[in-house]
């Protein structure tokens, strides 16, 4: 097992300096567009609560129509400032 | 209505959002006060105006004065409890049903009285809740049948049937409704929390919580009438499993001297939440006030947990006891005039928090 260690540490050193060299895996933009997609799932799964029980409380008084909407909506914050990160981020 | 399947993930924002609203429609203790002064004709006259509205103008024309406002309260109570069915999904739906089976207890323990006084049926059906998982078509069969026995054999293939047709034995030795009732009382009892006192889930936890609290309350009330009588009746009979306040042992042992039992309760974990009743039952030795105050503690303790855990079924429960509530308030009202009480032994019958 000891013998095999030198081997692998080899290998580590190796695979790092290629690393640094070639282009990253994911490109700054890919890497700003996959957080506004996270994002937009998050807002998503907030607004799934949110508007069933805000469906909930329009059918019983059609008068929480106007509060259900804003609070329904209100995650969709979240896409909002994520997609500042998409012109911070450089070519 | 049938018992559905019940997968899928549970909606309770959709479920409580809208329990919650139905709340908030729920009379207040201005309304109340108003109420109490008012008669018969006029209590119907203000429900009218009220979300009993369709229920009263329905009934209207065939009944009058408190039976009217007894059948909408009825027809109303089955209305808001059978949308709660609608609407739940998947987990919660069971929670529900499960729960809502007190009202096929009530109407089985109703079709069984109902018969054994030789009632007309048609008398016995307006009793009926049709609030519960036993369908409409099924009770009606059960009103029509002509004796205890047929009950209890079309009951057969129900959670009750083992339960009632070995009370049938008893009751045929005999001859008093005891044993049946019993068996009815304790079959929902115990059904319903079987299979999930044993979970990780606090949502779960907080609802045998509840239906623990509920079961001692209920084993209390029994323990103290069967003090207060001197009967020669062994509680342990009555007792009913699931609960974690008492012990069918301690309990016979307990319902000999009121005093005791008085002491016990007062020393268990809902020492704080009942002191103010137990203090009332050793000072004016009224029953009734001391069941009132055990109503109010358990209304209370509900309100709590549908606060703490709001996206629970913990807030439904909380509706489905204080609409009961409202309902057993309003009726105590307009019979209360009826029968020429003055308002303050009227508002001594009513719970409010």
């Amino acid at each position: 097992m000891l013998e095999l260690a030198p081997a692998f540490v080899d290998a580590a050193a190796l695979l790092a300096q290629e690393g640094a060299a070639a282009a990253p895996a994911i490109p700054n933009k890919a890497a700003a567009a996959l957080a506004v997609g996270l994002a937009a799932l998050g807002a998503g799964y907030a607004e799934r609560g949110i508007g069933s029980a805000a469906v909930g409380a329009i059918a019983e008084d059609e008068s929480l129509f106007g509060t259900g909407l804003i609070l329904t909506v209100l995650p969709e914050t979240l896409v909002i400032l994520a997609l500042v990160a998409v012109f911070l981020v450089p070519q | 209505m049938s018992v559905k399947e019940t997968d899928g993930t549970s909606n309770y924002e959709y479920v409580t959002a809208r329990v919650q609203a139905r709340r908030a429609a729920l009379f207040s203790d201005e309304d109340y006060r108003k109420l109490v002064r008012m008669g018969p004709s006029e209590i119907a006259r203000y429900m009218e105006e009220t979300e009993y509205e369709s229920e009263v103008n329905a009934l209207g024309s065939r009944y009058d004065g408190v039976d009217l406002i007894e059948h909408a309260l009825n027809r109303n109570l089955a209305k808001h409890f059978n949308d709660l069915l609608r609407w739940a999904d998947g987990q919660l739906y069971e929670f529900i049903a499960r729960y809502l089976r007190k009202f096929d207890a009530w109407n089985v323990k109703t079709v069984i009285r109902g018969i054994y006084s030789d009632s007309e049926s048609e008398a016995i059906e307006e009793d009926l809740i049709y609030a519960g998982e036993l369908d409409r078509q099924f009770l009606d069969r059960l009103v029509e049948s002509s004796s205890i026995e047929d009950v209890v054999e079309m009951l057969d293939r129900t959670r009750y049937g083992d339960a009632l047709a070995a009370a049938y034995e008893d009751y045929e030795e005999s001859g008093v409704l005891i044993p049946l009732e019993n068996a009815v009382d304790r079959t929902y009892y115990e059904g319903l929390m079987s299979g999930v006192t044993e979970t990780d889930d606090r949502a779960t936890q907080l609802y045998v919580e509840f239906l623990q609290a509920e079961i001692d309350f209920r084993n209390a009330r029994n323990a103290l009438r069967i003090a207060r009588t001197g009967a020669d009746l062994d509680p342990a009979d009555y007792f009913i499993e699931g609960g974690q306040l008492f012990r069918a042992s301690e309990l016979s042992q307990l319902s000999t001297s009121v005093d005791e039992l008085a002491t016990f309760i007062r020393d268990s974990t809902y020492g704080d939440d009942l002191s103010e009743a137990l203090d009332e039952l050793e000072r004016a030795e009224s029953l009734i006030g001391f069941e009132h105050a055990l109503d109010a503690a358990l209304l209370k303790y509900s309100d709590h947990l549908s606060h703490v855990f709001p996206l629970s079924v913990c807030p439904v429960l909380a509706y489905v006891l204080a609409k009961e509530r409202e309902v057993d308030n309003i009726r105590a009202i307009a019979r209360g005039r009826e029968a020429g009480l003055s308002e303050s032994e009227i508002e001594s019958e009513l719970v409010i928090l």
